[in-house]
């Protein structure tokens, strides 16, 4: 297999490939015009937001199956708090909601001992459930402009305020994941939990950590999400589960801990959202751009993940 | 058709709960009426001359599709649509799925921007959410048909064309025509109606319960039992045949559930019970051509939705007055018209086994 450094460069290089052909293919659709690939970064944000938290969870070898039904609980708390309340309590109480999420899943993990898999598998069925029951199946609208602009519509000095939330998710991201401490124990006790804590780190508490911030940044997601419907839906997040698992693994973040990468998992967000996009612009059928996405994600796991030790 | 998955029937059950759905002042009186009350115009109605005709294929026009999901009843539609483009020589130049996502529906609408379709065919997943999801589209001037469902606070004429709609009235009104004739406008007959907040489905059963009420008196409903989940359907018809052994009849409210019934009285020995349900589906029109207990299938007209929502597309773009509220019409499909109604449903012949059993 190729080091995880070269396999990063790999998909870099895949994705500039898609970028070319698809800019080629589609020179007169409209696909490469800046408010086409502008669009492709904001719908692209909330899963870009979830892969960083992903790539901690992996990295230190873990996993966070409930992101998709944590998005769906803060979004709709959130807008049930905005009816009555400013934007701030809002943001806070979906925030909060993440937060409750994530240290559930992550005192289970921690200090329960027990297998994340299995741990948010139960809570993501609970919580999709919660979500469903909060408001009965309801569409919540959000009226509140300044919600509604800061996570969704506003462009402060003409950027998109969904492209700046995914530069400040990734450069936080890629700043904590391999500038800190925290960052190197992440990586330390994905690659051996043993040695991790004979060298004197507190795996526990870095399990519980990495789960606790898996959840904020799903319930940021979430608010997100409703900031760009201007209103939440027991739907959100759903599907996005996969979405951000392919992205963050096409990345080049290992599912069995140890290596991770937070450009590369942006890198896969964006070949994800460009897909959808590309593929729509060249006119395929529904069934048709599912099995070209599911092609050329096979494609681009052959060339950055194939292992000639297996 | 548009009821066999969890995830469409949560996705409309959303729709009904908001009180926002297109048809939410469908009265159970008689007739499908519009949101604000408009009364239904067929889809028979919306007509375009030969010189409009002439002025769109002059426009060099495009269109899109945006669907919520995929399924039959949205190859249906899409069939009808796009022949109908074909004729005003409008290209189809894209085509989504949302898969039941309103995030994803709004990503949909902006990609799709990118093409400059002229007009847009589409079914908002979500009337409280939609709005922001279609303002895109509606501020670059492109011509909006909706099916079904409509965005809050859209205004007919200014930020849509029409809205097109099945006739949920008629469907339950027929199915309880159908099944009257079947047992000779008397009997016992059980009604099997979806237990869930969903718009679609709610309707259409109430509609065959108020018929039945109203139009025949020779007929008493014995049992009324709700359905929550499809798959469960054998084990309730089942329990129900125990308690009423003599049947005469039972509506199901939708076909894959129906085919859950069948099994039950199938396994009881039951000849004498007759069941009429909604929506085509193969084991169900196969137990009906062999002259099993299914005696009519009662469907609505897919494909001319889509026709009707083309058409009323060409309507925008000729700025051309459109009625506020079209219905396409309901169909029973029976043994002896099955090949017919599965064409004019579905516009596709109907599975080779049915098409075997007939021979």
């Amino acid at each position: 297999m190729a080091s995880p450094r070269a396999s990063q460069y790999v998909i870099y290089v895949g994705f500039l490939a898609i970028l070319a052909v698809f800019s080629i293919l589609l020179r007169n659709e409209g696909f490469a015009t800046p408010g086409n690939l502008v669009n492709i970064v904001q719908q692209t944000t909330p899963v870009t937001v979830m892969a960083v938290g992903t790539v901690f969870v992996l990295t230190a070898g873990e996993i966070d199956l409930s992101i998709g039904s944590t998005v769906a609980v803060s979004a709709l708390l959130a807008a049930l708090v905005l009816r009555h309340w400013p934007w701030p309590a809002g943001v806070l109480v979906g925030l909060g909601a993440g937060a409750t999420i994530g240290a559930l899943n992550g005192a289970m993990v921690a200090y329960g001992r027990l297998p994340s898999f299995l741990v948010t598998l139960g809570t993501m069925g609970v919580f999709a459930g919660v979500g469903r029951r909060l408001t009965d199946l309801r569409s919540i609208p959000i009226e509140n402009d300044a919600f509604n602009g800061l996570f969704g519509s506003s462009a402060p000095f003409g950027v998109p305020s969904l492209v700046l939330w995914t530069i400040a998710a990734v450069g936080i991201g890629y700043f904590v994941f391999g500038e800190t401490r925290f960052g190197a124990h992440v990586h330390a006790t994905g690659d051996s939990a043993d040695a991790s804590r004979a060298g004197g780190i507190k795996v526990l508490r870095l399990r519980f950590a990495v789960m606790l911030m898996s959840g904020v940044l799903a319930a940021l997601a979430g608010l997100l999400y409703a900031g760009r419907l201007n209103g939440a839906r027991y739907t959100l997040g759903e599907a996005d589960l996969l979405t951000v698992i392919a992205a963050v693994i096409v990345g080049g973040t290992r599912l069995t801990g140890g290596v991770g990468s937070i450009l590369g998992a942006l890198v896969g967000s964006l070949l994800m959202g460009m897909l959808n996009n590309g593929l729509i612009l060249m006119g395929f059928q529904p069934s048709d751009q599912m099995i070209a996405r599911g092609l050329i994600i096979l494609i681009a796991v052959a060339l950055t993940l194939r292992d000639p030790t297996r | 058709m548009r009821q066999p998955t969890i995830a469409l029937r949560c996705a409309m059950a959303s729709l009904a709960l908001s009180g926002l759905f297109v048809c939410a002042s469908v009265a159970i009186a008689g007739e499908t009426k519009g949101p604000g009350g408009e009364a239904a115009t067929p889809s028979s109605a919306l007509t375009l001359t030969d010189s409009e005709v002439a002025k769109i294929k002059d426009g060099k026009y495009t269109a899109a599709l945006l669907w919520h999901t995929s399924s039959d009843f949205v190859n249906a539609v899409t069939a009808g649509a796009t022949d109908e483009f074909n004729r005003l020589g409008m290209p189809v130049v894209a085509q989504t799925d949302a898969g039941f996502d309103a995030a994803k529906q709004k990503s949909d609408v902006e990609t799709i921007l990118a093409k400059k379709p002229s007009a847009i065919l589409a079914l908002p997943l979500d009337p409280v959410t939609s709005a922001e999801v279609f303002k895109p589209a509606v501020a670059a001037g492109v011509k909006i048909v909706l099916l079904s469902n409509k965005p809050k606070d859209f205004v007919q004429g200014k930020d849509y064309v029409t809205i097109v709609t099945d006739d949920l009235f008629q469907m339950g009104k027929h199915a309880a025509d159908a099944l009257a004739a079947a047992i000779d406008k008397k009997g016992k007959i059980a009604w099997i109606y979806h237990d869930a907040q969903y718009y679609v489905t709610n309707q259409r059963d109430n509609a065959f319960k108020a018929t039945i009420e109203s139009d025949y008196p020779g007929i008493s409903i014995v049992a009324k039992q709700g359905l929550a989940d499809p798959a469960r359907a054998q084990d309730i018809a089942q329990a129900l045949l125990l308690k009423n052994p003599d049947l005469d009849g039972i509506y199901v409210t939708w076909a894959e559930p129906a085919e859950g019934v069948l099994a039950a009285l199938r396994a009881a020995g039951n000849k004498h019970t007759k069941i009429v349900t909604l929506d085509l589906s193969e084991p169900v029109g196969l137990d009906m051509v062999k002259g099993g207990n299914v005696v009519a299938i009662v469907a609505d007209k897919a494909y001319e939705l889509g026709r009707a929502m083309a058409t009323a597309a060409g309507y925008g773009l000729l700025d051309k007055p459109a009625p506020q509220f079209v219905v396409a019409p309901v169909l029973t499909v029976t043994k002896g018209n099955v090949v017919e109604g599965w064409r004019e449903s579905l516009h596709r012949e109907p599975p080779q086994s049915i098409l075997d059993a007939l021979k």
